[in-house]
């Protein structure tokens, strides 16, 4: 037979047994989503305030801001999803006509067994 | 008499409660320095690559089980939760099967992803791994198995692919009725959050968040882990396997934001696997066209995907061979530790085998 648990873990148990039913239903209720998308949107608006004002200044001595950076990067990073999407979809067409793909990375990783 | 037991039992009591905190201040010093026991050891190789997709081969040289066995994990997390640590691990267990077992693995996204749509992994990832794996096998089908949101994107794949060659289609804890999901969709459907209000810089949801929504989901767990660590800080075995999911759990990857949008617009907003509301790359899905032999395996004690929210799809796909598997589990205890040892493994095992050729 298992021996009992020690005193503080049967009162941490029952202390979390009365607790711990009453926070899931209510982080499972509507006012907990709304209350959460609330505060959530408020604290993206108060970034977005902050990096806005951030911005004015680096922009006003001709300097990029990290936002900025980020957005070109975005921006790059959807050139380079189109570049793979056509990559696959010439992988695929080659795949079927049964000619054999070259199956190296743009960074020249070749991914083939030898 | 009475005294002399009594004083036996206490001094009893005090030598293992002495001998337990040596072993307490033993793993509570590896703990602090950082030492982590082997995760995804199982040897595999990268045999096709695409950004940050890789597909993997784990090695095996006892291959009993034809078509090849293609795993596909969720967008959200890492994948070596499916090879946690040797002896507890849902691939090990497939290989020592004779199963020819591949992984596709979507790595962690960065700026370069912020723009992929469910479409990407459904039409264009997928079915490159797909036909790398037909390639380098000489196979002509595979059975594919998804797991938690890997699921739903097998399920996209194989509701817009009906001619995909898939010998049979396995999801495992995946949602498909999204009202039931919990907090995590709550906030985005009830709540009415647009992703746009949680995207980081690089145009992804940071991980950061998707581990906030789990940690929500039971408030208390993060303190009651704690306890139960101090508790059993003195058992060795226990503390590699506290390491070992702690280590997972903590560790989400980034949302590819176009991704995330959609999911919410989609399944979350319009319940899409369940209105039967599904658009992928601009055409119209639907679950009843799944015709592949399909098995769903759900966890009846799943917190992050309730039983709710994952039962609707066996009555929503359209194979005229499908079978459910409900499990008194959790969502990791699904993969992970005894349970999954027991019953989880072996079913799916059974199920595939059955719809596999099996030599001796």
């Amino acid at each position: 037979m298992a021996p009992s648990p020690p005193l503080w873990r049967r009162l941490y148990d029952t202390a979390e047994r009365a607790v711990a039913p009453r926070l899931e239903t209510l982080v499972r209720t509507k006012h907990f989503a709304r209350g959460t998308a609330l505060a959530t949107q408020a604290q993206a608006t108060a970034r977005a305030q902050v990096a806005a004002l951030s911005a004015r200044a680096w922009h006003l001595v001709n300097l990029p801001t990290g936002t900025d950076v980020a957005r070109l990067r975005v921006q790059i990073g959807a050139l380079d999803r189109e570049v793979r999407r056509l990559a696959l979809r010439l992988e695929q067409e080659q795949a079927h006509t049964g000619e054999r793909p070259e199956g190296k990375e743009s960074d020249g990783t070749d991914t083939r067994p030898p | 008499m009475v005294p002399i037991l009594d004083l036996h039992s206490v001094l009893e009591r005090v030598r293992r409660d002495v001998e337990r905190n040596a072993l307490r201040a033993r793993n509570g010093i590896r703990l602090a320095t950082g030492a982590r026991p082997g995760i995804g050891c199982t040897p595999k190789d990268v045999v096709w690559r695409r950004g940050r997709t890789e597909l993997w081969h784990y090695c095996n040289d006892d291959v009993r089980v034809t078509p090849p066995l293609l795993i596909v994990f969720s967008l959200i997390s890492r994948s070596y939760i499916l090879d946690l640590s040797p002896g507890n691990s849902f691939v090990e267990r497939l290989l020592r099967s004779g199963f020819d077992v591949w992984l596709l693995d979507w790595g962690v996204p960065d700026e370069r992803d912020a723009q992929n749509r469910l479409e990407d992994y459904v039409d264009a990832y997928l079915p490159a791994g797909i036909t790398r794996i037909l390639e380098l096998t000489g196979r002509d089908e595979v059975n594919l198995l998804g797991y938690c949101f890997g699921g739903d994107l097998a399920l996209l794949h194989a509701a817009h692919h009906p001619g995909s060659p898939l010998r049979s289609l396995t999801v495992m804890a995946t949602p498909v009725d999204f009202r039931y999901l919990g907090p995590l969709a709550d906030v985005f459907g009830v709540g009415g959050l647009d992703v746009a209000d949680v995207l980081d810089a690089d145009g992804n949801v940071p991980p950061q968040v998707v581990l906030q929504g789990f940690r929500t989901l039971k408030p208390t767990s993060q303190v009651t882990r704690y306890v139960d660590l101090w508790e059993r800080l003195w058992n060795d075995e226990y503390v590699a396997a506290y390491q070992a999911m702690t280590a997972w759990s903590d560790d989400h990857v980034p949302f590819p934001g176009a991704a995330a949008e959609e999911t919410v617009r989609m399944l979350v907003r319009d319940n899409g696997f369940v209105t039967d509301r599904l658009t992928v790359g601009g055409d119209r899905v639907h679950l009843a066209d799944v015709r592949c032999p399909f098995l769903t395996v759900l966890a009846k004690r799943d917190h992050i995907v309730p039983e709710a929210a994952a039962a609707p799809v066996i009555e929503l796909v359209g194979a005229p061979d499908k079978h459910e598997l409900r499990l008194d589990a959790g969502h990791i205890g699904l993969v992970v530790g005894k349970t999954a040892a027991r019953t989880t493994l072996p079913t799916i095992i059974d199920f595939l085998q059955r719809r596999s050729e099996v030599s001796a």
